[in-house]
């Protein structure tokens, strides 16, 4: 027992992960202690330890092998279950195990063709994969050994590529001797093969050039190159007894696989010059000479190199390079998402994507940084100075890190796969062979996403930095990216006005030194999120104002600096809406709030009231500036509210709630104001109580951001003051309060309307409480009723608007509900105003308030219901549509589906109403024509930014149910 | 470029082509074209042409009224009676705004996103369609009844008939256009004639009974005729409808066949039927859009206005085509109500939604109705659940306008404006005093 404690233990230290089994397959073998400690010692060097001693055991013969050769195959059998068990089936591999590297890339090539030289058939097949076989496993044992780097390891795999393809073509030639003597025939290496950076297992991307002999016809020579061509590729792709070498793709050719295989150069040089579009020349980078006739191939490259950089001149490649990037970074949301070591977010395509589109932008003028291999050219962009040098290195590093595993997680089964594995065992294993050795499978997953991270961030960098240089007043080391080069990079990334935005940068980068310093950092990433809105040239201008508005301001910089979220959050503001950017430029400070989210919570009313009440105490000498200083506190408030709705923190129940307690609070203040204002006046305590009433969206709590305030002012004169004495002071009071509110003021006008009190424009602008109660008894009319079911209290005496309440109680909730004679007048006013009251030239499908299915429709609906069931049930008693609705549900008066219906509509409308003033910066109550204001009204709403009308056809949708449901309950029940 | 793309702009240049027509439909069905010179062509494939969508009927949408016409290449052909010598062309257009998404207002667009729908659930959608119209004699005067071209029936065959020289000219120029024709034969009544076309997929069947409409009328003009798709345009004769065979394939395979079942139908294709036959109301102002076209359904003769289907029941509203061993492909179903003067696009559109619909929520197959509905009772076909089609265009409509179906296949802003045009007509039809009313009332 003591030895098999002894042998856990061992187990474990050689990173053996199922003990059980591998204590039972060593119990039952009779090893002598220097095989199994020999074994245990070569499990412990790998990546599969459980692999390795299976095999080793069953293959004791092994053990026999010279130390370094049996390193060697102890590590590839760990690594890869593939070639151990080729090794183990063709004992003639284990040489190729201490084999060394080609000493060039045409030896190898020549060795290969002799391999197959006067062969033809099964013969020559076979004997070509069990060459490339040799040399894969010579190549795999170095790179395991680390013998040799990634770029080595993936250069020889091209070279191998080239050999193999080489060989093909000569068995090809020697089978089809007729063809063979009618055309030359070049391969160009295109993708991974022709950058020189090629995978263990991956598609070989060729085309293929023909030029006719003598005086063949062309058709004639192109067809015996066709025949040539596609009998190479079977040669690679077809599984025989000794397997696949790999797929070799022509896709890439002119017109995809409906085109000619083969083409002449005159032929493949008409094509690019006339059709071709941005990718097929993205393709063409990588182009290289692979097999076959060299000076074909030469004549080819030079023949089409110059139109790969004259790509970058067309007019539209702005616009597709635009779409490109978009492409590339919707690809990614595929169900691999976060396992995806080549398409995901991090992965190598942003890398290779990136390093692609900077050689587009920047090899037309400079020939240097053309390079088909992607970390040579990268290499190039930093010594060239368009990208930064540290950055370039760093996506070197990630570069080579995800490639290097990628390479591990295909040698594994010797399968195309770029997705990281789900189960523990495979990822242990796969985290060993990279060198991670302790608790390797969570550690692999740590260094996947760290290295991810940091490759998204560099993507941005890479891209933006450079601008920043560009501009900068003291070069740097080593970035020297000109105006012009800036400019054509700016208008790529989405950038309209490229000039402009540049001088932005500059700005914002130059300047005291640690704003400018912070705006360094900061800029490549805003500038990447500005480009995925609707409008970047106005966002960056936007940030400008607001930055140099903010000047030094050391929280700003620190917060932009140190938290991530703030910065996503200035950009998504900038972005989305010019309201806030006009509130935030008139107090720049406010901005503080995105750092904290519970800062976007609406304060509550007993907090607001409380310092409503000190800047009353502080400014008592000075109404004006005591209301300026209210109206600040105002401004402040809807920024917090505006910007809880644009970073959907608030929903559009929450902001009409919140907007209107706001109002409230600064109301009653400043009637305290007000009043005292008029008692010095008067030199004695005013002698009337005085009461404001909310009329209404403002009666329902329903406030929008460019809402005026329906209000009605009520007052009644003390015990013993006459009314005559008492109106004129309260009248006064109403007047001061409107002109303080309306005064000029650097925060935002509150605009009072009381043209809802009795007698409307006519009517005395005061009156006391008898007055309303003797003008409502006689005169009232129905759609006074109606008007007044949303009065509610809003500053002013407690008792006095209660009471006020009191007497219009009986008229708007009627005891047996309103007559029939009288609702039938308040259905024939909404018929009328339907005709008449949207204005000219709106489109009645798209006006929120009074379209078909609008608010107006929903409202109207609630307060029928109420006018005819409120007297009766207490529950309807509401000032609020969507709580009038619920009680009606409750009631059973509608049915749920019906009020679902309506509260939808009226939501949506109200949050569009709200989207278009946040984002345009102005009221309307329709829904924006011009398409470029409609983009930026859906960006505010999530919609994406070539899905706007998307919007319009769900408002259509939803406003359609609803004037559906009005028109049965509002006109028929 | 893809080469499609390629392939036009190589033809335009080697068949000294002179003009490009670029073809769109508007809301109602009627073909628009716009005419471009040959070197605007490139410019038109990778931006559009622009032109005020205020100016169309349907297309009158503010938040749109830019609007750009792509043509879509794969729809490539001349336009064989323009001769040869500095030949004319033609193209359909998708509607596109300025930033290239799609227009709402586009009724190919419609269909396209019918198609998509169907694609998702793993459907192509294949249509065949038998096109009845009329010859006449002369040129049209408005509001004259017209004189048919023969006096022939079903099936005659005329000596020396007009109406010989008349297909075989039409049919020679539809195959010039690559459109393939099935079948063409006299119809029922004087001057009326039938053509079928070759199924193909739906959006391909619009663009051709598109293109159809215009051929027969180019072609009848030559001779001194004139060809009209009105519903109805007598009394005592049928009028002219549009059956229409349909199937739905995923990848290779036939959906609707299924060996062994009743009819070969399978639960797909059974499935379909009962979507169809659920909605057929709602979809009918759609597939039958005129006043006129309601004399057709509630004419007699073999207009299908009752809600049934049948195997080989010439009076049922979907029929099952007889199976043929060995055709597991052909099985189809065949759609009746549709008219001659139907927007195909949207007819389409709401056929296949119905259909799908009832494929999605598993809708069971009704009893089929084996006898000439036409000849059973009101009360006895109420009895057997058999419902009616609405019976004129006002009622259509009213059904209509509560349709989600039909709303979501039209998209919002084509169903409000089908329905604000429709209840136009309507009203105006409602204020005619016909020929009829003197004839019986002004005795009164």
């Amino acid at each position: 027992m003591t030895r098999d404690v002894g042998l856990g233990t061992k187990l474990i230290q050689c990173g053996v992960f199922d003990l059980g089994k591998t204590q039972e397959l060593l119990n039952s073998k009779a090893l002598t202690a220097a095989q199994l400690d020999q074994i245990l010692q070569l499990a412990s060097i790998a990546a599969d330890a459980d692999l390795v001693i299976a095999k080793f055991v069953a293959n004791l013969s092994w053990l026999e092998l010279p130390a370094e050769q049996l390193k060697r195959l102890a590590l590839l059998v760990g690594a890869s279950i593939a070639l151990g068990e080729l090794v183990e089936k063709r004992s003639e591999l284990l040489t190729a195990l201490i084999s060394t590297a080609p000493t060039n890339r045409d030896l190898l090539v020549a060795d290969f063709i002799s391999t197959v030289e006067n062969k033809t058939g099964e013969r020559a097949r076979s004997a070509l994969k069990q060459r490339y076989q040799g040399q894969l496993v010579s190549i795999a044992a170095r790179d395991l050994i680390a013998e040799i780097d990634f770029n080595a390891i993936s250069t020889e795999l091209s070279w191998l590529a080239d050999a193999v393809l080489a060989a093909a073509l000569q068995i090809a030639s020697s089978e089809n001797p007729d063809q063979a003597n009618k055309v030359e025939l070049a391969v160009i290496a295109m993708g991974k093969t022709g950058g020189n950076e090629l995978n263990y297992i991956s598609d070989v991307d060729v085309i293929f050039i023909g030029k006719p002999v003598g005086d063949t016809a062309e058709e004639v020579a192109m067809a015996a190159g066709a025949k040539l061509a596609s009998s190479l590729i079977n040669i690679c792709s077809e599984p025989t007894i000794d397997g696949v070498i790999w797929p070799v793709d022509a896709a890439l050719r002119p017109e995809g696989k409906a085109g000619p295989l083969v083409r002449s150069v005159s032929s493949y040089l008409g094509y690019y010059q006339r059709w071709a579009e941005t990718w097929e020349f993205q393709a063409l980078l990588k182009a290289r000479c692979s097999a076959g006739d060299q000076e074909l191939a030469a004549e080819f490259l030079t023949a089409v190199t110059p139109l790969v950089w004259q790509a970058v001149a067309k007019p539209n490649f702005v616009e597709n390079a635009r779409k490109m990037r978009i492409r590339v970074e919707e690809n990614i949301s595929s169900k691999e998402q976060g396992r995806q070591l080549k398409l995901g977010r991090g992965g190598l395509r942003d890398i290779e994507f990136a390093v692609q589109l900077l050689q587009l932008v920047h090899g037309r003028a400079d020939q240097e940084v053309r390079s088909g291999n992607t970390l040579a050219a990268l290499a190039a962009l930093a010594a060239g100075g368009y990208v930064g040098r540290k950055d370039a290195e760093a996506l070197h590093q990630n570069y080579v890190w995800l490639r290097t595993l990628e390479h591990r997680l295909q040698l594994r089964k010797m399968q195309r796969t770029h997705v990281l594995p789900e189960n523990e065992f495979e990822l242990r294993v796969i985290g060993r062979s990279i060198g991670l050795r302790q608790d390797s499978a969570s550690e692999l997953n740590r260094s996947w996403e760290q290295v991810a991270n940091q490759v998204r961030d560099l993507h941005e960098k890479l891209f933006y930095r450079p601008l920043l240089d560009a501009v900068a007043v003291l070069p740097s080391e080593s970035v020297r990216l000109s105006e012009a080069e800036a400019e054509v990079r700016l208008q790529a990334l989405g950038y309209l006005d490229a000039q402009a935005a540049l001088r932005h940068i500059q700005a914002l980068t130059t300047g005291s030194q640690r704003r400018a310093a912070i705006q360094r950092t900061l800029l490549p990433v805003l500038l990447h999120w500005w480009s995925t809105g609707p409008n970047p040239d106005k966002s960056l201008l936007a940030f400008r104002r607001i930055s140099e508005a903010l000047g030094d301001s050391p929280w700003f910089l620190s917060s932009l600096r140190d938290d991530a979220q703030v910065a996503e959050r200035v950009a998504k503001v900038t972005s989305a809406s010019e309201f806030l950017v006009n509130m935030l430029l008139r107090a720049p400070e406010t901005l503080a709030m995105l750092a904290d989210n519970a800062e976007l919570i609406p304060i509550s009313v007993e907090v607001l009231n409380e310092e409503a009440a000190a800047i009353i105490s502080r400014h008592t000498a000075d109404p004006q500036r005591a209301v300026g200083a209210l109206r600040a506190m105002r401004r402040r408030e809807l920024v917090r509210i505006a910007t809880g709705a644009v970073l959907e923190i608030l929903d559009v129940d929450q902001i009409g709630a919140a907007i209107t307690t706001v109002n409230k609070v600064v109301l009653n203040s400043t009637l305290i104001v007000v009043q005292e204002k008029v008692a010095a006046e008067i030199s004695k305590p005013v002698p009337t109580d005085f009461a404001m009433i909310a009329m209404g969206r403002f009666g329902g709590a329903e406030l929008g951001f460019g809402s005026d305030l329906d209000l009605i002012f009520v007052h009644r004169p003390h015990d013993g003051v006459a009314e005559t004495e008492a109106t004129p002071i309260a009248t006064k009071i109403a007047a001061e309060i409107r002109s303080l509110l309306m005064a000029p003021h650097p925060d935002p006008a509150i605009e009072i309307d009381a043209d809802l009190r009795p007698e409307g424009k006519k009517g005395a602008l005061v009156r006391t409480l008898d007055s309303y109660q003797s003008y409502y008894d006689r005169w009232s009319i129905s759609w006074e009723s109606q008007a007044l079911l949303r009065a509610d209290y809003a500053a002013g005496d407690k008792k006095l608007a209660a009471d006020f309440l009191e007497v219009i109680n009986p008229l708007r909730w009627p005891n047996n509900g309103m007559p029939e004679a009288e609702i039938r007048e308040v259905r024939l006013l909404k018929a009328r105003m339907e005709a008449e009251r949207l204005p000219k030239g709106a489109d009645p499908a798209l006006h929120l308030k009074l379209g078909k299915g609008g608010l107006s429709d929903v409202e109207w609906v609630a307060q029928l219901i109420q006018l005819r069931f409120a007297g009766a049930h207490a529950a309807l008693q509401k000032t609020s549509t969507i709580e009038t609705l619920q009680a009606a549900v409750e009631l059973a008066i509608i049915t749920q589906a019906d009020a679902a219906v309506l509260m939808d509509a009226w939501r949506m409308s109200t949050k569009i109403r709200n989207a278009i003033t946040l984002s345009l910066g102005k009221n309307s109550d329709s829904i924006p024509i011009d398409q470029q204001d409609l983009r930026n009204v859906a960006f505010l709403l999530g919609y994406a930014t070539d899905s706007a009308n998307l919007m319009v056809e769900q408002y259509l949708r939803t406003a359609r149910r609803s004037r559906e449901v009005f028109e049965r309950l509002f006109y028929d029940s | 470029m893809d080469k499609q793309t390629e392939y036009v702009l190589r033809a335009i240049e080697e068949r000294d082509i002179r003009f490009v027509r670029l073809w769109f439909t508007d809301v109602l069905g009627s073909l628009k074209s716009v005419a471009i010179a040959p070197a605007e062509l490139e410019s038109a494939f990778s931006e559009g042409i622009g032109f005020d969508g205020s100016a169309i009927e349907g297309f009158t949408r503010v938040t749109e009224s830019d609007m750009v016409a792509m043509p879509d290449p794969a729809t490539f052909q001349m336009l064989p009676w323009r001769g040869s010598q500095q030949g004319v062309a033609r193209m359909f257009c998708d509607i596109k705004l300025p930033d290239g998404s799609p227009s709402y207002a586009d009724t190919r667009q419609v269909l396209k996103r019918a198609l998509d729908k169907a694609a998702k659930m793993g459907f192509t959608f294949y249509t065949h369609p038998e096109i009845e119209f009329f010859l006449f004699k002369g040129e049209r005067e408005d509001g004259k009844p017209p004189t048919p071209s023969d006096n022939a029936g079903f099936f005659d065959h005329t000596p020396q008939g007009a109406d010989n020289d008349f297909r075989r000219a039409a049919i020679t120029t539809l195959e010039q256009m690559g459109i393939s024709v099935e079948f063409s034969h006299h119809e029922g009544a004087p001057g009326q004639q039938e053509i079928d076309l070759r199924y193909a997929d739906a959006l391909t069947t619009a663009d051709n009974i598109m293109t159809f409409r215009l051929v027969m009328k180019e072609v009848a003009l030559q001779q001194g005729l004139y060809a009209s798709f009105m519903p109805k345009p007598f009394r005592e004769h049928p009028g002219s409808g549009m059956h229409t065979h349909m199937s739905l394939f995923e990848g290779d395979a036939n959906a609707f066949y299924e060996a062994g079942a009743r009819y070969q139908l399978s639960k797909t294709g059974r499935s379909f039927i009962a979507g169809i036959l659920a909605h057929a109301p709602e979809i009918t102002a759609v597939t039958n859009q005129w006043v006129n076209s309601y004399k057709r359904l509630f004419g007699g003769g073999e207009a299908p206005s009752h809600v049934c289907w049948g195997h080989n029941n010439r009076s049922a509203l979907v029929r099952v085509p007889m199976y043929k061993p060995d055709k597991a492909q052909s099985t189809r179903i065949e759609y009746r109500a549709f008219d001659s003067a139907v927007n195909p696009y949207l007819a389409f559109a709401v056929t296949l939604s119905a259909g799908l619909k009832g494929i999605e929520e598993g809708y069971e197959l009704p009893a089929e109705a084996e006898d000439d509905v036409w000849s059973l009772t009101d009360a006895e076909r109420r009895a057997m659940g058999i419902a009616t089609l609405p019976s004129s265009l006002n009622e259509a409509l009213s059904i209509m306008e509560k349709s989600e179906l039909v709303a979501e296949s039209l998209g919002e802003h084509v169903f409000d404006f089908f329905l604000r045009n429709k209840r136009a007509e309507w009203n105006d039809y409602r204020q005619q005093v016909s020929e009829w009313e003197y004839k019986k009332y002004l005795l009164h």
